[in-house]
């Protein structure tokens, strides 16, 4: 079962790689295959979703422990989102020049990672995990999409693709949809935090403890709230709007990916 | 601001309009910007430092606070729109009611034996300055756990028994254990990863006085597997002793799925002075200050207590803080598609 899980999953980081490459390669050379990159994208999410549901049948739980699991699960729920943007948003198309490497990096990440099973902590087993797990993912997904529209602001700046991006509406209107996105993820952010919250309080006794996940997540909310009042304080430039956008992402990154394997003790009593 | 000349004097207009020029100053954006940076930097450095440093958060939550208060009263923007100005009372709630945890919130552990009662007495507390201690009447009963462990000895679901009395006599039971507390008179008990055995005595005294059972808690089990053994002093003597639990089998085998049980055989080992004795469940001891009778081996739970009794409040404020900044971003999103 396991080989059949990491066949699916190599297949869709095929397909995800050849629909990033050619929405990449069309956006540069100004042409329009979307159907095509939109189906690519749908038929990786189903074969990335079955070896998400074999794993999960197998190991008895969800993708949410080891590092391989979350990078995995996190590849599939930023795509889904991305796909749907895609979809809905012609806008958002060409930052797939911007979001497709970001998942490029996550998948080479992916392929150097243990596929090895963790242990699922007792405190796990509740409907919280899910809830908070799924507020996570949206509020990441809507800040890539974020950060997608951004830096086709900024690559417009630095004179890429200037053929193409020229073409884009203008940066203010970019920048306006990047913070729609950005607003959207801060919505989900605290719905994470809130959910977060309860769970933690069940489970280990208390709602907030400071912790290195915590702090760094509250972190990330500050951020984002200091940079939607710096929005309404000071007329900012979009692509000085797009920079902060950047560092949010890399924050929010840095808090779901690197703290939880970094630190030692990311939620004290979580196992 | 709105003055009547006619109702106050000159000097009392001029101070009400410094008063709300100052009110208008501390309501600036640009101050709520320095209270986010100053926010980040004190979380930042709290996170390096080990220490209390929890007065250096309070201090730009006080003064965003005050920003914020002051904003709400100065800055038409929330009158017009209900969304932004709900979600920042909800917000300001957030605050007050954290501030009011903080004041009166109760952390504590203890640990109970199966079958003792628990009394409000606690191994570890740390409180509010404002907390009142009423964990007496939140009294319960541990009657016992289960624990079961993966292959690795890998701890799995924890489910402990316990029951207590209700406010109208009447004995209530419940399972608690993971993520579900046992919540008496505000005060919320979870079961800890802190559990082992308690070998349960009798002692009785020389001088002819009632006998006293009780147990001694020995170092947690299988944390502390091969540290099974205790000091501890015989109530109302001066007599110290060192006690071990000594068993041969395999208890978490961790080739296989197991669960937390007392050993099928075991011997206690005591020592008094130069004098060693090993004494199975029924034997005595005999002492010139009495004589110490080893009932049975038995376990003890250890558990986490918090009290807070904002939380119900603070949820409310969340889900009024999340609600209401929503409604605001599909107010300002909807009036535009997406996809202009």
């Amino acid at each position: 079962m396991m080989t059949a899980e990491l066949q699916l999953l190599w297949l869709a980081l095929m397909l995800y790689t050849l629909a990033g490459s050619t929405a990449i390669g069309s956006t540069v050379l100004a042409r329009r295959p979307e159907r095509i990159i939109l189906a690519l994208m749908i038929v990786g999410l189903a074969a990335h979703a079955a070896s998400l549901g074999l794993r999960w049948e197998r190991l008895g739980h969800g993708p949410f422990i080891t590092l391989f699991e979350i990078l995995s699960s996190n590849v599939w729920s930023l795509l889904v989102i991305y796909a749907l943007a895609y979809w809905r948003v012609p806008a958002v198309r060409p930052a797939a020049m911007v979001v497709m490497p970001v998942l490029f990096i996550m998948m080479a990440w992916l392929l150097v990672t243990s596929p090895a099973a963790g242990h699922f902590p007792p405190t796990y087993r509740t409907v919280w995990l899910y809830v908070h797990m799924l507020f996570g993912k949206i509020f990441l997904g809507a800040v890539l999409v974020s950060v997608g529209v951004a830096g086709l602001i900024l690559l417009r700046h630095a004179g890429l693709a200037a053929a193409s991006l020229a073409r884009l509406p203008a940066d203010d209107r970019l920048e306006n949809l990047a913070c729609r996105f950005i607003m959207t993820g801060f919505i989900f952010e605290n719905l994470m935090l809130v959910a977060g919250a309860i769970w933690a309080q069940d489970a280990w006794g208390r709602f907030w403890a400071w912790d290195p996940l915590e702090t760094w997540a509250f972190a990330t909310w500050l951020m984002l709230a200091f940079f939607i009042h710096l929005r309404v304080t000071v007329r900012l430039e979009p692509r000085h709007s797009a920079a902060l956008i950047m560092a949010v992402f890399v924050l929010a990154f840095l808090t779901f990916f690197g703290v939880p394997f970094v630190s030692t003790a990311p939620h004290k009593g979580a196992v | 601001m709105e003055l009547s000349q006619g109702k106050l004097g000159a000097a009392e207009v001029q101070g009400a309009w410094v008063a709300a020029a100052w009110v208008r100053r501390l309501a600036s954006l640009k101050l709520t910007l320095s209270v986010f940076a100053l926010l980040g930097a004190a979380v930042i450095y709290s996170y390096s430092t080990a220490g209390s440093t929890g007065w250096l958060m309070a201090v730009p939550l006080l003064v965003g606070g005050l920003n914020l208060g002051a904003a709400v009263l100065t800055n038409p923007v929330f009158r017009r729109q209900t969304a932004l100005l709900t979600f920042h009372l909800a917000l300001l709630a957030l605050v007050v009611l954290a501030a009011a945890g903080r004041l009166t919130y109760l952390k504590g552990q203890l640990e109970l034996a199966e079958g003792e009662v628990f009394t409000g007495q606690l191994a570890q507390v740390e409180t509010g300055p404002w907390h009142r201690l009423q964990l007496e009447s939140a009294q319960f009963v541990n009657d016992g756990f289960s624990i079961r462990y993966e292959k690795g000895v890998r701890r799995a679901e924890t489910r402990n028994a316990v029951r207590w009395l209700d406010e109208a006599g009447h004995e209530q039971r419940a399972v608690i254990g993971d993520n579900e507390p046992l919540v008496r008179q505000g005060y919320r008990f979870y079961t800890s990863f802190n559990k082992g055995f308690a070998p349960v005595f009798v002692w009785h005294p020389a001088d002819g006085s009632a006998p006293r059972r009780g147990s001694i808690h020995l170092p947690a089990y299988p944390i502390h597997e091969y540290r099974q053994a205790l000091d501890w002093t015989l109530p109302g003597t001066q007599v110290a002793l060192w006690t071990m639990l000594q068993f041969d089998e395999v208890l978490l085998d961790p080739k296989q799925v197991s669960q937390f049980r007392l050993p099928e055989r075991h011997t206690l080992v005591v020592r008094v002075g130069e004098m060693r004795q090993e004494l199975a469940p029924g034997a005595r001891l005999s002492l010139p200050q009495g004589v110490l009778v080893y009932e049975r081996l038995s376990t003890w739970m250890g558990y986490t207590v918090f009290y807070d009794w904002t939380l119900p409040w603070l949820f409310v404020a969340c889900v009024l803080a999340v609600a209401s900044l929503a409604r605001h971003f599909w107010n300002r999103c909807a009036a535009q598609p997406w996809d202009r």
